[in-house]
This record gives C-alpha cells, sequence and structure tokens, in this order.
C-alpha cells in the first residue's frame, strides 16, 4: 500500500469521525442532556458570600 | 468529613498574581517597543538589551499573566461546575507557590542570558524540570475534582480546560527534551529541520492550546454567567471543542515557509490553517449570540464590552492568521511587522481582554462583594485598552506591508532596491504609533490594578463560600 493509499483511507476515517461527532451532538436523543449541561454554571446561587474571613 | 465550601484561597492567589504579572509583562513589552525607537535607552546594559527582555516579555505575558489567569479561572469554574471542593488541597497550593517559582526564575535567568534559545521554551532544563513537576500536579488537581464531581455532566469548560492541560504536557515534554552540559545549559535532542519542526509544532499550539482553548474554556464560562443566559448552543460547543483541537495540532509548519521543511509539509500546515477558520468561527459566533436578547446589555455593562470585543479580536485574529499561512501571502508577510501585529490582535485583544473582563467578573466574587469597586474605572479601561490595541495592530499591519514590499522590491538589474537600514527609517513612525498604543494598554492595567486594590481593602477574604447542597444525587 503506497503512501497515497494510506492518507485516503485516514482522511476518510477523520470524515466518518467528523460527521459521527456531528451526529452525536445534533441528535434527538442527546438534545436534553446538552441542554441540562448548558445549564450548569446556572445551577447554583453565586451571590457573594455572606460570612467571610476578616482580612 | 465532607467539605461543604469552595477553596477560593487558591484562586484568590492566582488571580492577584495575574494582575501583577500582566503590569510587569505589559511594561517589559513597553520598555522593548521604546528601545526599538531609541536603541540605547538602557545605556548598553547586557542584562537590559532587546535580546534579553525580549523572552522574558513574552514569557511574562503567556505564562506569568496568562498561566496565572488560567490557574485561577479553571481552579474556580471547576469547583463550581463540578459543585465539589477542589481535589488536593496542599497539591493546589504547591501548584501556586510552585508556578511563581517558575515565574521568578525566568525572571532572573532571562535577563543574565541563559536560554535554550528556542522561542516561548527559552528556560534552562532545571526550570523546565520544575515546570513539568507543577504541571502534573495541576493536572491531578483539576482531573481529581472532575473526577469526584457531584453532578453529572462534565461542563464545556472543563473540556476545554483538560484538553490544554494534556496538550501543553504533551508539548513540553516534547519540545524540552534536551541534553545538559552544565546546570545553566543544553542542547536540543533535535537537530536540524526535524528541530525546527518540533520547536514550531510546539509554538503553534502553545498558540492553539495555551492562548486558545484554555480562554475559549474562560469565554464559555464567563460569558453565559455575565450575560445571564446560557450559552447560545451548547451542541455546537461540542462540535467546536472537538474540530478545534484535531486542527489545531497540525496547523505548526505554518511557521516554516519557504524553509527546509519539506513543501508537502508546508502544504499541509497551510491546508490545516485554513481549515481552523471554520472552528474559530463558530466558537466565537456562538461566544456571540450568547447576547441575542440581551443586547442591551453591551451598552452598561463594561464587563460584557470587554469580553464580547475580546470575542471580535478573536474573530479577527482567527481570519487573519489563517490568511497569512497561505504560501503567496506568507512571502510577503513573514519575517515582518505584521506577523507582531497579528500576534498583538490575538495577545491583547482576545487574552488579555476576555481575561481582564474575566478577572472583573471574578475577583469581587474572591473577596465577598458584589461589584468590583468602581465600574466607572472599568468603562475607562475598556476604552483605554480598546483604542490602545487598535493602534497597535493598525500601526504594525501598515509596518508590516510596507517592510515586506519594501525588501522584495528589486530593480531591473537585479540588485535590492532599498537597503535594510532604509527600510528600518520607515518604520520609525510606526514604532511611534505602537509605542502609544502599548501606553494605552498598559495604562489601563494600571487603573485595573488600582481598582483592584481598592476592591480588596473594602471587601473581606472569602474562604467559605458554600457549595450548594439541594443538587446532591
Amino acid at each position: 500500500m503506497d503512501s497515497g493509499m494510506v492518507s485516503g483511507i485516514v482522511t476518510i476515517i477523520f470524515i466518518v469521525v467528523f460527521i459521527g461527532i456531528v451526529w452525536w451532538a445534533f441528535s434527538k436523543g442527546n438534545k436534553q442532556r446538552f441542554e441540562d449541561a448548558g445549564k450548569l454554571p446556572f445551577d447554583e446561587d453565586d451571590k457573594p458570600a455572606q460570612q467571610g474571613d476578616k482580612q | 468529613m465532607e467539605a461543604t465550601t469552595y477553596n477560593y484561597k487558591v484562586v484568590r492567589q492566582f488571580a492577584i498574581m495575574t494582575v501583577v504579572w500582566g503590569i510587569v509583562g505589559m511594561l517589559v513589552g513597553v520598555i522593548l517597543a521604546t528601545q526599538l525607537i531609541w536603541p540605547d535607552l538602557t545605556f548598553g546594559i547586557e542584562w537590559l538589551s532587546y535580546g534579553r527582555l525580549r523572552p522574558l516579555h513574552t514569557n511574562a505575558v503567556i505564562f506569568a499573566f496568562g498561566g496565572s489567569a488560567m490557574f485561577a479561572v479553571s481552579y474556580y469554574i471547576v469547583q463550581r461546575t463540578c459543585q465539589v471542593r477542589l481535589w488536593g488541597e496542599k497539591l493546589a497550593a504547591f501548584t501556586f507557590w510552585g508556578w511563581t517559582a517558575v515565574i521568578v526564575l525566568a525572571a532572573i535567568t532571562l535577563p543574565l542570558g541563559y536560554t535554550s534559545s528556542k522561542e516561548y521554551a527559552e528556560l534552562e532544563w532545571p526550570i523546565d524540570l520544575l515546570i513539568t513537576v507543577v504541571w502534573v500536579a495541576y493536572a491531578l488537581v483539576f482531573f481529581g475534582t472532575i473526577i469526584k464531581r457531584k453532578v453529572k455532566h462534565i461542563y464545556v469548560s472543563n473540556w476545554f480546560f483538560g484538553a490544554y492541560i494534556l496538550v501543553i504536557a504533551l508539548l513540553h515534554i516534547v519540545n524540552s527534551a534536551e541534553l545538559p552540559v552544565t546546570m545553566t545549559k543544553s542542547y536540543s535532542a533535535y537537530a536540524g529541520v526535524q528541530d525546527a519542526m518540533v520547536q514550531w509544532w510546539y509554538g503553534h499550539n502553545a498558540v492553539g492550546f495555551f492562548l486558545t482553548t484554555a480562554f475559549l474554556g474562560m469565554m464559555y464560562y464567563f460569558i453565559p454567567k455575565q450575560a445571564g443566559r446560557p450559552i447560545y448552543s451548547y451542541r455546537l460547543s461540542v462540535v467546536h471543542f472537538w474540530s478545534l483541537n484535531f486542527i489545531y495540532m497540525w496547523a505548526g509548519p505554518h511557521h516554516l515557509q519557504y524553509t527546509a521543511l519539506p513543501d508537502w509539509a508546508q502544504s499541509l500546515g497551510m491546508v490545516f490553517s485554513l481549515m481552523l477558520l471554520a472552528p474559530s468561527w463558530g466558537g466565537m459566533m456562538n461566544g456571540i449570540m450568547t447576547l441575542s436578547g440581551a443586547w442591551h446589555k453591551l451598552r452598561t455593562d463594561p464587563i460584557l464590552k470587554f469580553l464580547v470585543t475580546a470575542l471580535s479580536f478573536y474573530g479577527m485574529s482567527t481570519f487573519e492568521g489563517p490568511m497569512m499561512s497561505i504560501k503567496t501571502v506568507n512571502a510577503l508577510s513573514h519575517y515582518t511587522e505584521w506577523t507582531v501585529g497579528h500576534v498583538h490582535s490575538g495577545a491583547l485583544g482576545w487574552v488579555a481582554m476576555i481575561t481582564i473582563g474575566s478577572m472583573y467578573y471574578l475577583i469581587p466574587r474572591l473577596f465577598g462583594r458584589e461589584s468590583m469597586y468602581s465600574t466607572r474605572l472599568i468603562e475607562w479601561h475598556f476604552w483605554l485598552s480598546t483604542i490602545g490595541v487598535v493602534l497597535y495592530i493598525a500601526s504594525m499591519w501598515i509596518a508590516g506591508v510596507a517592510q515586506g514590499l519594501m525588501w522584495r522590491a528589486s530593480n531591473a538589474d537585479g540588485t535590492l532596491t532599498y537597503s535594510f537600514a532604509q527600510v528600518l527609517n520607515t518604520m520609525y513612525p510606526f514604532y511611534g504609533i505602537r509605542l502609544l498604543g502599548g501606553v494605552l494598554f498598559f495604562g489601563g492595567m494600571l487603573m485595573m490594578a488600582w481598582n483592584v486594590w481598592k476592591t480588596v481593602k473594602i471587601g473581606r477574604v472569602v474562604n467559605d463560600a458554600p457549595i450548594p447542597q439541594a443538587v446532591h444525587a
């Protein structure tokens, strides 16, 4: 197998992996999961702490 | 007993040092810009010569300023989005003192002239070893915290931080492979064009993973927080993550266009650099679109202005970069001031501005306050920095293109039209404008230092920000 063949195969593998990632990210089944993850920064109380050590 | 509070101490230490190192690094930058206009500025003292201060400037702004900022925000974000206290209390403290020791050692050895002469990796082998130890400790603390998280998902910022930590470890170990001769001198394990390729695989990914991936993690947390709404498309951020990190790895050869590097490798670097445009702009749009429906906040909130302007500069420099990697453009731009302008559009416009915005969000929270001491000063800082960057990059664009055209101009008999000194002479006005831009940006940092100082004085050290208990599974 010459190097042109190898690069062709590698290119196809990477394209398939990329399409797979896009499909996985945008598939219906994963919608909820990613929406939940996106809300993570807001699942908390970020008001300044009421007690603190005096300097 | 299970911890009920977050570890803010190490975050606070790194956050304060971010401001300190920012000022130090940018001051050295201003001195260098002045030296280019008045070469005798430092009276010929060898420790302060341009060649010795230049690596000090790059190391200080990238690894001291940028590095401290990354430690601070990654420790803060990983705790808050995993809802657990940082793993490895002592190890986290060690990363602070260890990293600070690396910076101090750099500040001593570089002016003394100890250098491995690899750009952005100038530090000699004993310091390289210390960096490795600190970085492994950093990885343990970060991934240890991810492992013990209380929430199901790993927030996208943490994915970016994780990639950054792993890749920087890989880059540092491979590029710093060297043969020590004495305590202060070593030689690279590689030779010739292989050495150059390893160096620029490292060098470009230092930009890609240290200054981009890591700071995108920062963007994915602080823009949603400051805008008060989740990221525009979390699913796009997933595609952004994998494609950006995959493509960046291969773009290094564009630093070696028209060198001894084989042609196919040069073209490969160019093609991957062009492909980088897609994930870069995808990420930029994702950040900017997060503001849709909240655009009015941009009018009144200078922190948001910093964050969004940072993204705009990110978009500009990630468009410019791929263009400059095209061989025919590179033939004009390489080795000119254009490159310097491009770097600073990324470093000042993107990295520094996203960091400054994030610090203005973070610092009051670490000191038990709702906001910074003065919002007006933040507004002033914003305008000084923006005008500073614009002056800087516009002058360097013009200077760079002029320089490239003058260098390549030839007469009918094949001789060069301009001597090197003639080209240098043309640069003076632009060096002046660049210095002005740099001084403005530096002045903004001094304002920030004052604002932080006042905030810390009237605030109090928060060691007990509570971890939310309700969400525990």
